[in-house]
């Protein structure tokens, strides 16, 4: 795969260092010269150690981790609370997980002239955490939190997603915001959503506090053009524009009436318009996303393929990656 | 399981899972009174926050309190409904102006689970245009105007003339009214012949006046 070669595998980094010191051991003027081949090299690909990073992350996360998931199970904070009192939770600095990475992860934002493929996850916690493990880690690979999850776990399915997923994942809230639209950016902003999203047939000033918030909050702000008909009409009389525009053809819809087509041909007009990205949802085979991204667009968005976990779901990610490029 | 010859009171709780447990104690103990589970409640707590609600409003009137999930579906009618009905709802809401096929498969779905389906006609300008698409009707139509029309756009009024014009062609249909605050707005709205009205702003703002305040509203529904 293209992506991961810019990255470093975990054994290949045990060889690194094998073979740097093997450089000082021969001539410390070598290992020297190693060592600023090695500054040089990532300074150059600043990727390279994500993966490490991640799992660096995830290791020392996994204690409070684990405490978060006990205490939802059993619904009660007294678990922290005995850790606070014998102060382990402070020793241990696990307290607050954020603050306790080395390499901080800098803001996510969306870049125009990429092209992403989002990955929804609509089945249970267990399944999505399953199917993250699987998938190929990679920057353009956007991993999408589906409404019925949100509505069936509330804001936790976010953030232990997040925190299952590598670390720097492009996280998106599917929350389908209709209205107080300050309110559920601020809890998707908090539970650590990159992006949230909101309908286009909601009422004009949802959607306008909506983009105002998620600029407040520093996340990317996607309309779901759902149900509607003529997406310029919406975009127009907006006060400021989002980031992303969805278009999207329902679950429902697809499955009921098979002859209401994704409207490909909008896609040009938008962009052509509107400096923004455009995202298009509810095609799922492999021709669908050819045809969207002939079209121009910048994201492509499945769930049927990754519903379950199976044996080939990294190979049909990564199938669907090589379409996108 | 609601009779329509009575007026219901509709409590929308949008606070932190604790709050809103002092808050359902606090009510005073009436059937007429309904509670939802707001949206922001769902997407913050999912559906543990329901069946906490249901137990705890349970335990308040000593039977099976009535607690509506405010969904707003707008896709995948049937996952929706199955996981509300599960965690213990009595009824869900879907957008009206979601695909006609979500709304038909909304509808039958919470026939099917056994729980009420009501309609939320938010940004919907003619209620009539969806509700003569469908299949089969829903138990409750709720006309809403959203809160952030509400703080932004003052002039937008609620809907208040097409409430007899629904009832007048579908009959047996409930309706609901929501995004009206004040004791002047619910008066209102049973003047003109809705049969339940939802709150939720003064007891999302003063959540240590919910007793009072739930009885000054129950005293206008009689």
């Amino acid at each position: 795969m293209q992506i991961q070669k810019k990255q470093f595998k975990d054994k290949l980094l045990d060889w690194i260092i094998f073979f740097v010191l093997g450089a000082f051991l021969i001539n410390p003027f070598l290992g020297l010269i190693a060592i600023f081949g090695l500054i040089f090299y990532f300074f150059k690909n600043k990727n390279a150690l994500d993966l490490q990073l991640s799992k660096y992350s995830k290791s020392i996360n996994a204690f409070s981790n684990n405490l978060a998931r006990i205490e939802s199970i059993h619904n009660s904070t007294s678990v922290r609370k005995i850790f606070l009192q014998n102060n382990q939770l402070k020793t241990l600095s696990l307290e607050f997980p954020k603050k306790n990475l080395i390499f901080k992860a800098p803001q996510l934002r969306l870049e125009k002239r990429k092209r992403y493929l989002q990955v929804a996850l609509n089945n249970t916690i267990n399944e999505a955490i399953q199917i993250i493990s699987q998938i190929p880690y990679s920057k353009r690979i956007l991993i999408e939190v589906g409404t019925p999850m949100i509505k069936e776990y509330g804001i936790k399915a976010i953030s232990e997603i997040k925190q299952m997923a590598p670390l720097g994942s492009y996280i998106v809230a599917d929350n389908k915001c209709a209205d107080l639209g300050s309110r559920e950016v601020e809890m998707m902003a908090n539970a650590g959503a990159n992006a949230s999203t909101c309908l286009g047939v909601a009422p004009i000033e949802t959607i306008d506090t909506f983009i105002e918030e998620c600029e407040k909050y520093k996340i990317d702000s996607m309309i779901d053009m759902m149900n509607v008909e003529d997406p310029l009409s919406v975009l127009k009389k907006l006060k400021k524009l989002p980031r992303v525009v969805i278009l999207h053809r329902g679950v429902d819809e697809s499955e009921f009436s098979k002859e209401k087509q994704i409207p490909y041909y909008q896609i040009k007009q938008i962009k052509g318009n509107y400096n923004l990205l455009v995202s298009v949802a509810g095609g799922d085979t492999l021709r669908e996303i050819q045809r969207a991204i002939f079209n121009d667009a910048d994201i492509v968005v499945i769930w049927k393929s990754v519903y379950e976990a199976s044996e080939n779901t990294a190979s049909l990610v990564n199938e669907f990656m090589k379409e996108i490029k | 399981m609601l009779n329509n010859r009575k007026k219901y009171l509709q409590i929308a709780f949008n606070r932190s899972l604790s709050e809103v447990k002092e808050m359902i104690f606090l009510l005073p103990p009436s059937n007429k009174i309904l509670i939802e589970a707001g949206t922001p409640f769902i997407k913050n707590y999912g559906s543990d926050g329901i069946s906490s609600l249901k137990n705890w409003w349970g335990k308040k009137i000593g039977e099976q309190g009535y607690i509506i999930a405010d969904l707003k579906a707008m896709d995948r009618g049937l996952r929706e409904v199955q996981t509300v009905a599960k965690a213990g709802a009595s009824a869900a809401t879907c957008l009206g102006l979601a695909p006609i096929e979500t709304i038909n498969e909304f509808i039958k779905n919470c026939q099917s689970n056994g729980i009420d389906s009501m309609i939320d006609m938010m940004n919907v300008k003619f209620p009539f245009e969806v509700l003569q698409k469908l299949k089969k009707l829903p138990d409750i139509i709720v006309l809403h105007r959203g809160v952030d029309e509400n703080n932004k756009n003052r002039e937008k009024q609620l809907p208040h003339n097409q409430i007899r014009a629904i009832k007048g062609v579908y009959g047996k249909i409930l309706i609901s009214v929501a995004g009206g605050e004040t004791t002047r707005d619910v008066i209102r709205t049973y003047f003109n012949d809705a049969d339940i009205a939802v709150i939720w702003r003064s007891f999302y703002e003063s959540p240590k006046n919910t007793a009072k305040l739930a009885q000054e509203f129950l005293k206008l529904i009689k």
